[in-house]
């Protein structure tokens, strides 16, 4: 077996492997922030946000996915494709853990901010953007670069409904081979230096932050 | 002029203002007094617009600044730019124009060197200069301080008292809520003193030699007796 070819053909699931991480995550961030937001908007939005996170939190993802890509074309006659119904079934299930991790960091800001904000007579829509959101921002950042993190390792799934990432095309690979080990582990090192580089990334964008940790 | 006509404002059943009335002229400069709990912070909130009052009404007679006891600047801002943040999206300045004004004043406070730090690398009395700063750009007509001296040192209420008297020039009337009667009775024309909500004495504090002995009578329980 050439370790070369090995790398390249298992690389050949980078493509999709970064289309669900990126497309997962700017869904889970929009809808977990449509979360959060709805959560402080009355008793409706309050129970709507909860029961959501609820369900999402408590069923499996693989059961999600199964669902948006097995059970849509039937029941509602969506039929999105393997990347399509991936990006939407990862994206649902991490807008649940986003939105709480945003509420944490709203609830995290002293109260006296927004009432300082208040006596400045800063209009609303400028005190959510310039001076809390800001400051959640650098409150959260860690958990959400773990979030992204167990993203990226949960799109491994999407090899169950066929997706030719990085963890499919390395079973590809050993089922040809009669080898497990070696392509596991160049899908390993695959993700391994992807979580590398996002924690290389976060760090050097953490620094920019630590003013606004309060 | 400020006034306020039987205000009371309740928190729960328990009355933290009860049926409170008085008027303060334009240009003076008003202590609260009192005990902890006695209500001070909750009038001046109500004042402030922070908390709305129960019963009766406030005219607070214009634009109100409002020093927090522990200063609430933005943290994520320099001095400078938590200074000139509220003018400029709250009256639209020019940048230059209001940088020309937060210096004037970090000039007229000393402490113009401070200008680019951030608030974690400021002292208490520093920060309250800076908040101080942040209220006074406004060129408000009624300056609210909670507590200007808590968790300061004496040399620094020292300063508070200079700063103050610097503001006081201005010809802005100021509330200032604090259980220091020695520090009160060196800034304050007039004395409001609380207890349990309730409106218990209004005395002027001009001239008065001793004045946490002459307030003696109104403070309740002797551990908090100044």
């Amino acid at each position: 077996m050439e370790l070369g070819d090995a790398f390249f053909f298992i690389g050949g699931g980078l493509a999709v492997t970064f289309r669900l991480l990126i497309g997962g995550f700017i869904l889970g961030i929009s809808l977990g922030t449509a979360i959060a937001i709805a959560r402080q908007r009355g008793k409706v939005g309050k129970n709507f946000a909860t029961a959501y996170v609820s369900i999402i939190r408590g069923t499996p993802l693989l059961l999600q996915l199964g669902i948006i890509y097995f059970s849509f074309p039937g029941l509602l006659g969506i039929r999105l494709g393997i990347i399509g119904a991936g990006i939407l079934a990862f994206g649902v299930n991490s807008s649940a853990y986003v939105s709480e991790i945003l509420r944490s960091g709203i609830e995290s800001i002293p109260k006296g901010q927004m009432e300082a904000a208040k006596t400045l007579k800063i209009p609303r829509f400028y005190m959510w953007k310039d001076i809390i959101l800001p400051q959640v921002m650098a409150r959260i950042f860690p958990a959400m670069v773990g979030e992204v993190i167990a993203l990226l390792k949960e799109t491994a799934l999407i090899a169950t409904i066929g997706g030719a990432d990085l963890m499919r095309k390395s079973q590809m690979f050993a089922a040809e081979k009669f080898n497990y080990f070696i392509p596991l582990c160049i899908a390993g090192l695959y993700y391994y230096a992807i979580v590398l580089s996002i924690e290389w990334g976060a760090r050097k964008l953490e620094r920019k932050m630590v003013h606004a940790k309060g | 002029m400020l006034r306020a006509r039987n205000v009371s404002k309740f928190h729960g059943d328990r009355a933290s203002l009860c049926d409170v009335s008085f008027s303060i002229e334009k240009g003076s400069v008003v202590g609260l007094a009192g005990e902890s709990g006695s209500g001070k912070s909750t009038l001046l909130r109500c004042i402030q617009g922070l908390e709305r009052v129960d019963e009766g009404s406030i005219s607070n007679g214009g634009c109100a600044g409002f020093i927090f006891q522990d200063f609430q600047l933005f943290p994520h801002m320099t001095a400078m730019e938590n200074i000139v943040y509220a003018p400029a999206r709250q009256r639209r300045w020019k940048k230059n124009t209001s940088e020309k004004a937060a210096i004037e004043l970090l000039d007229t406070l000393r402490i113009r060197e401070l200008a680019d730090r951030y608030p974690a690398q400021l002292s208490g009395g520093q920060k309250q200069r800076v908040a101080l700063a942040r209220s006074l750009i406004l060129k408000p007509d009624i300056l609210l301080c909670d507590e200007p001296t808590s968790g300061l040192d004496i040399a620094t209420t020292g300063d508070v008292i200079d700063v103050l008297k610097s503001v006081e020039n201005q010809k802005m009337t100021m509330i200032i809520a604090s259980h220091d009667l020695d520090f009160l009775g060196k800034i304050a024309d007039r004395i409001l003193v609380l207890r349990r909500g309730k409106l218990v004495a209004d005395i002027s504090a001009k001239g008065v030699p001793n004045l946490a002995a002459s307030l003696r009578p109104y403070y309740g329980r002797t551990e908090d007796a100044p």
